[in-house]
């Protein structure tokens, strides 16, 4: 369904993507991860028709991005990155326009939207909050029933509650049989939604995997306090633990998958006082899949 | 083209058109009260108390003795064309650049709308504006002398001098709206769109207030015709043409320009 095929795009500043190659097969979500400024962005531009690339060519269903973007447009959903409305519009007029431009009457799936992320769309964009916006672009994406969706961080600003509703939804439109290439910082947004995933870096692909593969090879982070923490952090290296004394006593383990029996075996000959889990965020796992520096939160 | 378009365009931009029509009215029917048939003379008088470079850079040059006369040198010298410049410069903006730099526009492009139809509907609203402002202010005009000065309007000179004013505006409209095509930061749009034609306007005044700067005037859009020469029976069609030539030159070359633009939105 989505197609890039070795395709380079260079911006005068010498950054952009190179050689990018992936497809996107019906019925798919694809996660297209990656730190900022990584050239996400400018890959979903071409996708679009927006830009059009040096290199290589970009189809979505056979179709020339650049070339073919009107026909394309017709059943696609876009969520801009950085979404900037019609400000001195009001939310339901934003979308009636858009209805309107793209020829639809039926509003039924609209106010099904609406409902779903509780958006009351009256009033002027430009007092909408950041939540309220965001809404406003997921539901201008989705109510024209596209097949094919191309996300940009699709939840970004909105709260616990409403992000797993959008979970819900692409859950749903992946049962449909859409296309979806969604980018995301959101772990568990992807984890609960993604087959895939494409992690990018300086504009090139690092890692194609499934998103299970992906997974096992995350390494979870643990805080804990125990009396005795010296004999603790030796006996803890000694197995081959990655241990490390923080401030007021606390040792910080990494573990990976398969070893982490191994690890509370260890600790359960310890008296413990303190146990956390450190929230690894999906760039965290990006950074550890190449070696980089694990920086945690 | 897209009518759709069009009208959401419209409704976008209905107020920024409203009050510049306001603001020529007024200045139409304050004009209009102003003149005296029986006191032309001592009209003409007064002006002769003022420096003729002064009044030449404004464009209030030479003896007047109609009321249509009047209308061209003190309205169509300067305010008529300052006017609405401005509005060009702030409408031709919005149009494209505006929305290409807050991003707002790949809304319009998530829409089976093509980019070349968005920039023709955008561009043809630009004119079709324009030639509403001059409609109105024509009609405004030949109402406002029926009701104020019965039957002293040249109303055919007075519609030959609406012709050519409009045909000059939209081709400013036309270079403030190339320069909205090219450039996506609406810095530069802005910019290059009101430093052309404003300097346009500039070298119109400084070429009418010196003999020595006689050349600036004639390399002015803004100087190509002398509004007063024209109601007096001057032929236009040239100059028309030129206008016209210039509107559909840059016309194209928005539209050709932006079709294969790299769009960073």
């Amino acid at each position: 369904m989505i197609e890039v095929k070795n395709m380079t795009m260079k911006y005068p500043s010498g950054k952009g993507v190179f050689s990018l190659d992936f497809s996107v097969k019906k019925g798919e979500v694809m996660g297209y991860l990656g730190p900022n400024g990584a050239g996400k962005t400018t890959t979903i531009r071409a996708l679009l028709g927006f830009m059009v690339p040096n290199e290589g060519i970009c189809l979505i269903d056979g179709l020339d991005c650049f070339k073919d973007a009107t026909r394309i447009q017709k059943s696609l959903g876009y969520i801009p990155g950085e979404i900037s409305f019609f400000d001195d519009m009001n939310g339901d007029e934003f979308l009636k326009m858009l209805q309107d431009l793209r020829g639809i009457k039926d509003t039924t799936r609209q106010k099904e939207l609406l409902d779903l992320f509780e958006l009351d769309p009256s009033g002027k964009i430009k007092k909408f909050s950041k939540g309220m916006k965001q809404k406003l672009g997921i539901v201008s994406a989705f109510m024209h029933n596209p097949d094919v969706y191309i996300l940009d961080e699709p939840t970004s600003g909105l709260d616990p509650i409403m992000q797993n509703r959008f979970i819900e939804l692409i859950l749903e439109e992946k049962k449909k049989g859409k296309t979806i290439l969604m980018s995301s910082h959101i772990f568990e947004e992807v984890e609960k939604t993604c087959d895939n995933v494409i992690i990018i870096k300086e504009g090139r692909i690092v890692v194609k995997s499934d998103v299970h593969t992906l997974k096992s090879t995350q390494r979870n982070g643990y805080d804990f306090k125990v009396k005795n923490h010296v004999e603790a952090v030796e006996l803890l290296k000694q197995k081959g633990f990655e241990a490390e004394e923080q401030l007021n006593n606390l040792i910080r383990v990494y573990v990976t998958g398969d070893t982490i029996d191994q690890f509370f075996k260890v600790l359960s000959q310890f008296t413990i006082l303190e146990f956390h889990e450190i929230n690894q965020t999906l760039e965290d796992v990006f950074m550890q899949y190449y070696g980089g520096e694990v920086k945690s939160r | 083209m897209s009518m759709r378009l069009f009208f959401k365009t419209l409704k976008r931009n209905y107020k920024l058109f409203i009050i510049f029509y306001a603001v020529l009215a007024m200045y139409l029917v304050m004009m209009a009260s102003m003149f005296d048939p029986n006191d032309i003379d001592a009209l003409m008088s007064m002006l002769e108390l003022m420096p003729s470079e002064l009044l030449n850079a404004m464009g209030f040059a030479g003896i007047v003795t109609n009321l249509v006369e009047y209308l061209a040198s003190w309205l169509y010298g300067m305010l008529m064309v300052g006017f609405p410049l401005v509005y060009c410069i702030i409408l031709g903006n919005r149009l494209v650049a505006k929305m290409v730099d807050d991003g707002s526009f790949s809304f319009l492009l998530s829409t089976p709308l093509s980019r070349t139809k968005i920039i023709i509907t955008q561009g043809v609203y630009a004119l079709v504006s324009v030639f509403a402002l001059f409609t109105l202010v024509f009609a405004t005009g030949v109402g406002v002398c029926a009701m104020m000065l019965p039957g002293s309007l040249d109303v055919h000179a007075f519609f030959l001098l609406n012709l050519t004013t409009m045909l000059l505006n939209m081709a400013v409209i036309m270079i403030t709206f190339f320069f909205s095509c090219l450039f996506s930061d609406a810095k530069y749009s802005v910019g290059l769109g009101s430093g052309v034609t404003i300097m346009f306007l500039l070298m119109n005044m400084l070429g009418g207030a010196s003999a020595d700067a006689r050349i600036l005037k004639d390399l002015s859009i803004y100087g190509l015709y002398d509004p007063l020469e024209l109601v007096r029976g001057q032929s236009m069609l040239w100059i028309n043409l030129f206008f016209i030539g210039m509107i559909v030159v840059l016309f194209a070359a928005g539209i050709l320009i932006f079709r294969k633009k790299q769009l960073t939105i």
